[in-house]
């Protein structure tokens, strides 16, 4: 029994440490952070994920509350990080607005989600 | 005719590895990751594995019998064939200690069937059907004979359904979700071992749906990855008392593996003249994350309902 027991104990180890590095990308932060307020209109977003995502599979658009697009539709990963999606925006008025993500990790998993923040309300 | 076999097997291995694969094989329904639960399935399929699965429950004296505990290590293999089909076989080393007799050995072999349906994204509903066959008289003899496992296989269709409350209008009520598991369990002997009715659920609260989809809250890293819950498991057989357990616990998410702790505390009567109050704890890996290309894709890159 005890040997049974450590081959399972070191078949699970070995598939921990054998764990490369990709895995799916989740939001890891955002800037603007995740349901907050600026006081001020941001000419840009930023989104953080936990692993590098695909340049060409990878987007975000923004709408405010009416479903219009807000964003300038250049949604792109920032050169100096693969696990950074940038996207402009154009003037915001106060209001709430939703970034909507959909990002392909290295390794091909596909996630999508939601956030909104506020402008100066 | 053996060669050809092999050739063939060779083939269909060389072709499966080297074809791409889009999979997601987490349980992801919008917004929403559904983690593995530990006394319950989940609502999806994947390719995952549950290694070891540690339950310590202690058993009560009886009558003349002392008190004793028993120990099961477990283990759960799922496999994705298609995107949305997938198996997996569960078994356990069984191990008791005192309460009338030192028992020891492997518990029957369980195979599940499961198709995942389409998802509800807007509302994170997520549902799948199944059915599990417990195969009787696979496991240890000892334990059979001492009536420490069944000796009647039977055969449970199954329902399993998962909704987050991502909707609700209430922005830190958001992470919770709801998973429920309903089975029939058709014995293949229903005069030896009844037929039964088997339900679970769980209500969830996660911290990473807080902190990416509702309000970033700087947590310390640790506590960003928490899914405190509880769960609670029932089987009603048509002869017989009703047994379960209530599971509180927690549910850590990393990115290629989940740790999962709970207790195990006896739902009713019936079922703490059975055990006290004992607990589960889970590794959980996330093949498809870990071995993308090999055991983490579905053997078929398709999806039945596209």
């Amino acid at each position: 029994m005890r040997r049974r027991h450590f081959t399972a104990i070191a078949f699970a180890a070995g598939l921990f440490a054998a764990a490369p590095a990709h895995a799916h990308a989740f939001l890891d932060h955002a800037n603007p952070a995740v349901g907050s307020t600026v006081p001020t209109a941001p000419a840009a977003i930023a989104l953080w994920f936990t692993e590098h995502i695909e340049p060409a599979f990878s987007t975000a658009t923004v709408t405010d509350a009416a479903g219009q697009r807000v964003d300038r539709g250049d949604a792109h990963v920032a050169a100096d990080n693969p696990a950074e999606l940038q996207l402009g925006l154009k003037p915001l008025p106060p209001g709430t607005y939703t970034v909507h993500w959909h990002v392909v990790s290295v390794d091909t998993h596909t996630t999508a989600g939601t956030f909104t923040f506020n402008v100066g309300k | 005719m053996k060669r050809t076999l092999w050739c063939a097997a060779a083939l269909a291995a060389v072709i499966w590895l080297g074809a791409p694969s889009s999979a997601s094989a987490h349980a992801v329904c919008g917004n929403r990751v559904f983690p593995a639960t530990l006394t319950m399935d989940d609502p999806g399929v994947g390719d995952e594995l549950s290694l070891p699965t540690i339950q310590y429950l202690p058993i009560p004296a009886t009558g003349s019998n002392a008190a004793g505990h028993s120990i099961d290590y477990g283990f759960e293999w799922d496999k994705t064939i298609t995107q949305d089909l997938g198996v997996a076989i569960n078994d356990d080393y069984f191990t008791q200690h005192g309460a009338a007799q030192n028992l020891h050995g492997w518990d029957n072999l369980t195979a599940t069937l499961k198709d995942e349906l389409p998802c509800w994204d807007a509302h994170e509903f997520l549902a799948s059907v199944g059915v599990i066959r417990n195969f009787a008289r696979t496991g240890s003899s000892q334990l059979i004979n001492a009536g420490a496992i069944g000796n009647v296989s039977d055969t449970a269709p199954t329902l399993y359904l998962g909704k987050g409350l991502g909707d609700l209008p209430i922005g830190y009520l958001r992470p919770l979700a709801l998973t429920g598991e309903l089975s029939r369990q058709f014995s293949d002997s229903p005069e030896v071992s009844p037929d039964a009715w088997a339900y679970a659920a769980s209500l969830q609260y996660s911290v990473p749906y807080l902190q990416q989809h509702v309000k970033a809250m700087n947590l310390p890293a640790f506590m960003g990855r928490l899914i405190p819950l509880v769960e609670v498991s029932m089987t009603n057989p048509d002869r017989g008392a009703t047994t379960g357990t209530i599971a509180p616990g927690f549910l850590y998410e990393a990115d290629t593996w989940q740790l999962g702790a709970e207790a195990l505390i006896p739902a009713n009567a019936a079922t703490r003249q059975k055990q006290g109050t004992g607990f589960i704890v889970q590794m959980h890996f996330f093949l498809d994350d870990i071995l993308p290309n090999t055991l983490g894709k579905p053997l078929f890159d398709k999806d039945i309902w596209q």
